[in-house]
């Protein structure tokens, strides 16, 4: 036997459980959950990701344009400061939270908003000219993943944009109680999220697809 | 996770809100984002090299993102959201790196290639 299991113990001195129970942390456990969830969205990224390296080798291009002949940096760049443009707002927006400055939070999540908006007016103009062109999804497996990737991004920003709606309504009906604060909160891991795979469709899409 | 706090607005999940992190992660990754673009559209690089180049600006940009913006560190309220990323990367880059590697592998073996593609083999 251990020295330890044979001291004595003083059972007034001995703390068997937390007097003051701090409660369920409603918060930390649906964020989380959030997170898991946004962890396994990434992964439908990664098989999208994992599509785009097999479909943009040159067997696969059956005879349609290469990537390198239809993406515009242009707009490709110009989306990319848009959507980091509006995940900075986002967080000025999760600043203003802090003091709990209602002003500043609806202000900042509408500049985001508005930012949002302009992201996928960026990608719609830009997609509306590979159409003319008779560049369509269907005309190579390249060209199927590339628009999937491309549409599949562009309606994660526009949930975020009409879940930022629903929050500024929510906040001026019920104020930050807890349910909107988790809210607000799984909504900036939803929206800086879609910076971070942004990061992965212009490299991996845009600049690796005009190197190809 | 944290304890649970009685004032929604003091959670630890709030307060970490940083402004000049959000700041500092918008100037590093739109620098980072432009430096790739100027790599490519330049032709300043080989194409392989132009291509290993992008993606670790993309994964410094991504590391620099998930410590400014996501708050991926080690503190008592973000530790359990650090620990799912980390055990989730790998996945991410198996799924994608293997699945690619195998078709690659696939296409050199039974596929006639293009005449551009047999030349770069050569």
């Amino acid at each position: 036997m251990s020295a330890s299991t044979t001291q004595k113990i003083d059972p007034n001195r001995l703390t068997l459980w937390e007097r003051h129970y701090p409660g369920h942390d409603m918060i930390s456990t649906r964020t989380f959950g959030f997170w898991l969830y946004m962890l396994t969205d990434a992964m439908v990224y990664a098989a999208l990701f994992a599509s785009l390296g097999v479909l943009s080798h040159a067997v696969n291009l059956a005879g349609g344009p290469p990537p390198s002949a239809i993406i515009n940096p242009v707009y490709a760049y110009g989306e990319t400061i848009t959507l980091f443009l509006s995940v900075l707002a986002y967080g000025y927006s999760m600043v203003a939270l802090k003091s709990g400055s209602r002003g500043g939070v609806v202000g900042g999540m509408f500049v985001s908003m508005l930012l949002g908006v302009v992201f996928l007016a960026i990608a719609a103009t830009d997609m509306g000219h590979l159409f003319a062109q008779g560049v369509v999804p269907e005309t190579s497996g390249f060209l199927s993943i590339f628009f999937t990737i491309l549409i599949y991004h562009a309606l994660h920003i526009v949930v975020g944009v009409v879940w930022m709606l629903v929050m500024i309504a929510q906040i001026a009906r019920d104020g930050f109680s807890a349910n909107v604060v988790y809210r607000l909160i799984n909504l900036r891991l939803f929206w800086h999220f879609q910076a971070v795979i942004w990061v992965f469709v212009f490299t991996f899409v845009y600049l690796q697809g005009m190197v190809a | 996770m944290t304890q649970h706090t009685q004032n929604p607005l003091e959670h630890p999940e709030v307060q970490l809100a940083n402004g000049r992190a959000y700041l500092g992660s918008f100037i590093l990754s739109a620098l980072l984002m432009t430096a790739g673009l100027w790599l490519t559209i330049t032709h300043a690089m080989s194409p392989f090299a132009a291509i290993l180049a992008t993606s670790l600006l993309a994964g410094v940009a991504v590391i620099i993102q998930g410590y400014l913006l996501l708050h991926m560190d080690l503190s008592h309220a973000q530790i359990w959201h650090t620990v799912a990323m980390v055990l989730f990367l790998p996945l991410f880059v198996v799924t994608i790196g293997l699945t690619a590697w195998m078709f690659h592998g696939l296409y050199e073996r039974t596929m006639i290639m293009p005449p551009a593609m047999s030349s770069m083999s050569h």
